[in-house]
C-alpha cells in the first residue's frame, strides 16, 4: 500500500485554494462552551480542581444568589443543602501533565522498567484460574481498568475486578515506581501491538490497554471522560472526602449500579465520534420548529433554580435552554446523553437523580428531573436544578410542556426527524464522496452524514473510525499540527481540514485527486452553509 | 415510599401493583428515586397513591433522606433469598426513626418468597423483627403478585382512615389488618 500525503502547515497560494471564510453554522451566542482541538480537553481537568481551590462552584453561586434573593421574605437559607465539601481544601493536582505532549519521554531506568514488566508476565502464570487466562479475555481489543492510588480495584471493563487483583496491583506499582523513583508520571507503555496507556488523577488511576487505532493522546482523552463519569455519580467534593478518611477505601462499594455508565460510555466511544471531537450532534429540524420547541420550555419551565432544560433525542439535542449566565460544557453533554441511554429505568416513570456535571461544577450535584415525553421513549427531556425540593414543581413544567408540544406538533416534529435518520450524503450532491465529520468550533456542534456502503458492516465502521482518529491525530500532532491533510490509503483518500472556525474531516474514494477533493470540500461547505440552520443549533435561548 | 436494599425487587413490586406485570429479565437498577401515580379506591372512596420507588444503592440514601419527612407511609422491603438484605433492615429502621415522621405507617415486605428453594430467611425471623419494631409484616412476591396488591391496599386503606376518622372512631391498625388479610407462602398458597 503506497500511501500518499500532502500536507500544510500553512494554506497554499495555489489556485487550487481551500476558501477559508466565516465558518457554517457559526452563531453570536452559544450554549455550548466552545471547544477547540483536543489539546484543551485533555488539560482541562487540571484547570477545573484548581478553580475548586479559587471559588466555590457555579452551584453554590447559584444557591446563594437565590437565597439573598428570599432571603427577607423567608430567610429560610438551609432548605438548599448543597453538597459543597473541599471548598476551601488545598488540592493539588498530583501530577500535572504539561500539555504540551511529550509522551513517551520518562526518564526511567529501562532494566528497572523490564523487571516490572517481566513481573507482569510471571503474574499470568500464577493465576491459572483467574479470568485473565480465558483466551476471550485476551482477545478483547480494548481493555480499561480503573483503580485506586492504594491499587484497589474500582472498574474492569471485561471481568471480575477481584479476580484480577494482582494485574490491578502491577499496575500500581508501575504508576508508583516510575513516580518514586524517577518524579515523573508515567504516561504509556507498547508492548508489541497493544499500547498501555495510563492517567493519574485525583485519587484514580485509569489504565487502557489496546490494539485499537487511537494515539494515545485520543486514549488520554477518553480515560478523562471516564474519569469525569465517576465524577458525575459521586463528585470530585466527595472523592476527595472518601479518600482523605480511608485512603485504601473500596470505591465500588459507592459507585455500584453504576458501572454500566462506565460500559455504555466506553461503548458511544467506539460509535459516537462526538467524543473525539468534543462537539454534540443535533437533531435536524427547520429553525421555526426548533424555535417553538425552545420557547415552549421557556414558558413553561420559567422556575426559579432551573440552570438547564434540554431535549434529547437519540443521542442528538434537540433544544437547550439555559440560567442566563451558565453554559454546559459539550463533555457534560455527552455525560448527560450517556446517562440517559444506559439508565433503563428512566422509560417506565418520572426520575428525580442527583447528577454531577464535573465541567460545570465538580463539587456538588445538580438535581435532574428526566422524564420521556412521548410513549415511543425516544424524546427525552431533562430539567437540572440546584433545588431538591423542586420535583413536583418541574413535574408540573413538563406536563405543560408536553401539552404544548403535542398541541404545536412539536412532538410529531421531533419523530419524524428521528424517522428519516439523519441524511444521505447523496444529499449534498458531491461524487465521490463517501463521509464526512464537520465541526463548528465556537457552537462545538457537529454535523454528518447517515453511514453508508461500505461502512455498514460493524468491521468496516471500526476501519471508517480508525481513519478518522489517525486524519484527527495527524491534524492535531503535537510535534506539528496542521491545517490542511490530503491522504491517500488503500481504500479511501482522506482530506482534514483545520481553521480558526472549524475542522472538517472527509473521506473520498481512492482515485479521487487531491484538487478533485478541494473542490469537493469547496462544494460540501456550500452545502453546509445552506443547511445550517436546520442542522445546527443557531440560537442560544435563556430563561 | 419504597426501600431497601438494592436488588430486593422494590420496583419489581411496584410495577407488579401499577400494572399487573413482573419485569423479568435483565436487572434494571432504578437511579434516583423513580415516582409514579396510581389512584386506587377503598370502600368506594378514591385515593390517590404517590410512589417513590428508591434506588438502594448507598450512594442515593442522603437523596432519599430528604424525602423521608414526607412519606406518609414506607414499605421497607427485603429479599429472603439474601441475608444480608435481611440484616440491613435494622439500620434501615434506624435511618427511618431519624428522618421520617413519627406517625408514617411502615410495612416490613420479605420480598421474592416465591423462590422457595433459595429462602434463607424465614417468614418467623420477618415476622419476630416486625413484631419488635412494632410494624406490619407479610411476605410478598412480584413474580406471582402474592401479597402485593394487599400491602398497597391495606396503607391506602389507612391513609383514607387517617383523614376521614372521627376522633371517637376506633383507630385503624395496618398491623391487625394485614395480619387477618394475608396469605401465607405455605404448601398450598
Amino acid at each position: 500500500m503506497a500511501a500518499k500525503e500532502a500536507e500544510h502547515t500553512e494554506l497554499s497560494e495555489e489556485d487550487e485554494e481551500l476558501r477559508e471564510d466565516l465558518a457554517p453554522g457559526n452563531c453570536g451566542t452559544s450554549m455550548l462552551i466552545a471547544t477547540d482541538s483536543y489539546e484543551h480537553l485533555e488539560t482541562e481537568n487540571f484547570k477545573t480542581s484548581s478553580v475548586v481551590v479559587k471559588k466555590r462552584g457555579h452551584i453554590h453561586d447559584i444557591v446563594r444568589q437565590s437565597s439573598q434573593e428570599h432571603d427577607e421574605s423567608s430567610g429560610n437559607e438551609q432548605t438548599v443543602h448543597v453538597n459543597n465539601v473541599g471548598g476551601e481544601e488545598k488540592l493539588t493536582p498530583s501530577h500535572s501533565e504539561d500539555s504540551s505532549g511529550d509522551q513517551s519521554d520518562t526518564s526511567l531506568n529501562k532494566a528497572e522498567l523490564t523487571t516490572v514488566i517481566e513481573q507482569i508476565s510471571k503474574t499470568h502464570i500464577i493465576e491459572e484460574d483467574d479470568d485473565v487466562k480465558t483466551p476471550e479475555w485476551k482477545q478483547k481489543r480494548k481493555h480499561v481498568f480503573i483503580l485506586s492510588d492504594s491499587g484497589k480495584p474500582v472498574y474492569s471493563r471485561y471481568g471480575n475486578e477481584d479476580k484480577l487483583v494482582t494485574i490491578f496491583g502491577v499496575m500500581q506499582a508501575l504508576v508508583s515506581f516510575v513516580q518514586d523513583s524517577a518524579h515523573d508520571t508515567i504516561r504509556s507503555i507498547v508492548v508489541g501491538e497493544h499500547r498501555v496507556v495510563f492517567l493519574h488523577h485525583d485519587h484514580l488511576i485509569l489504565v487502557c490497554v489496546t490494539r485499537g487505532s487511537e494515539s494515545d493522546r485520543q486514549i488520554r482523552i477518553q480515560l478523562n471522560y471516564l474519569y469525569n463519569q465517576i465524577l458525575s455519580v459521586l463528585t470530585l467534593s466527595s472523592l476527595q472526602k472518601i479518600f482523605k478518611q480511608r485512603r485504601n477505601y473500596d470505591l465500588r462499594r459507592q459507585l455500584s449500579g453504576s458501572e454500566k455508565f462506565l460500559d455504555s460510555l466506553l461503548n458511544m466511544m467506539e460509535t459516537e465520534p462526538g467524543l473525539l471531537l468534543g462537539a454534540v450532534r443535533c437533531l435536524p429540524l427547520e429553525s421555526t420548529t426548533r424555535d417553538m420547541i425552545a420557547q415552549s420550555i421557556v414558558q413553561h419551565a420559567k422556575v426559579k433554580d432551573l440552570v438547564f432544560a434540554l431535549i434529547i433525542a437519540n443521542s442528538q439535542l434537540v433544544t437547550l435552554v439555559r440560567m442566563k449566565k451558565y453554559f454546559l460544557h459539550p463533555m457534560d453533554l455527552h455525560i448527560i446523553i450517556n446517562l440517559i441511554n444506559a439508565a433503563e429505568s428512566f422509560k417506565a416513570a418520572e426520575s428525580w437523580t442527583p447528577i454531577c456535571l464535573p465541567k460545570f461544577d465538580s463539587s456538588g450535584f445538580l438535581q435532574a428531573h428526566i422524564s420521556y415525553l412521548d410513549e415511543e421513549c425516544q424524546t427525552c427531556l431533562l430539567l437540572l436544578s440546584v433545588d431538591r425540593d423542586s420535583f413536583f414543581t418541574l413535574s408540573g413544567c413538563k406536563n405543560k410542556i408536553t401539552e404544548r408540544l403535542t398541541k404545536y406538533n412539536g412532538l410529531k416534529a421531533i419523530s419524524d426527524s428521528l424517522r428519516k435518520d439523519s441524511y444521505n450524503i447523496s444529499k449534498c450532491g458531491i461524487a465521490d464522496l463517501r463521509h464526512f465529520l464537520y465541526k463548528n468550533k465556537s457552537t462545538a456542534q457537529y454535523t454528518s452524514p447517515e453511514l453508508e456502503a461500505p461502512y455498514l458492516t460493524q468491521d468496516q465502521q471500526e476501519r471508517l473510525f480508525g481513519l478518522y482518529h489517525y486524519l484527527h491525530n495527524r491534524i492535531h500532532s503535537s510535534t506539528r499540527p496542521l491545517k490542511i491533510l490530503y491522504h491517500v490509503g488503500q481504500y479511501e483518500a482522506l482530506l482534514g481540514w483545520v481553521t480558526e472556525g472549524f475542522e472538517l474531516y472527509a473521506v473520498f474514494g481512492p482515485l479521487v485527486t487531491k484538487s478533485l477533493a478541494i473542490n469537493a470540500v469547496n462544494k460540501l461547505m456550500a452545502w453546509i452553509r445552506k443547511e445550517a440552520s436546520r442542522l445546527f443549533i443557531l440560537e442560544s435561548v435563556v430563561f | 415510599m419504597l426501600l431497601g436494599d438494592s436488588g430486593v425487587g422494590k420496583t419489581c413490586l411496584l410495577v407488579r401493583f401499577k400494572d399487573g406485570a413482573f419485569l423479568s429479565g435483565s436487572f434494571i437498577s432504578t437511579v434516583g428515586i423513580d415516582f409514579r401515580n396510581k389512584v386506587v379506591e377503598v370502600d368506594g372512596t378514591k385515593v390517590k397513591l404517590q410512589i417513590w420507588d428508591t434506588a438502594g444503592q448507598e450512594r442515593f440514601r442522603s437523596v432519599t433522606h430528604a424525602y423521608y419527612r414526607d412519606a406518609n407511609a414506607l414499605l421497607l422491603l427485603y429479599d429472603v433469598t439474601n441475608k444480608a438484605s435481611f440484616d440491613n433492615i435494622r439500620a434501615w429502621l434506624t435511618e427511618i426513626n431519624e428522618y421520617a415522621q413519627e406517625d408514617v405507617v411502615i410495612m416490613l415486605l420479605g420480598n421474592k418468597a416465591d423462590m422457595a428453594g433459595e429462602r434463607i430467611i424465614k417468614s418467623e425471623d420477618g415476622e419476630k423483627l416486625a413484631k419488635d419494631h412494632g410494624v406490619a409484616f407479610m411476605e410478598t412476591s412480584a413474580k406471582t403478585g402474592m401479597n402485593v396488591e394487599l400491602a398497597f391496599m391495606a396503607i391506602a386503606r389507612d391513609l383514607k382512615m387517617k383523614k376521614t376518622r372521627q376522633p371517637a372512631d376506633p383507630k385503624f391498625n395496618v398491623a391487625e389488618y394485614v395480619d387477618k388479610e394475608k396469605k401465607t407462602s405455605g404448601c398450598c398458597s
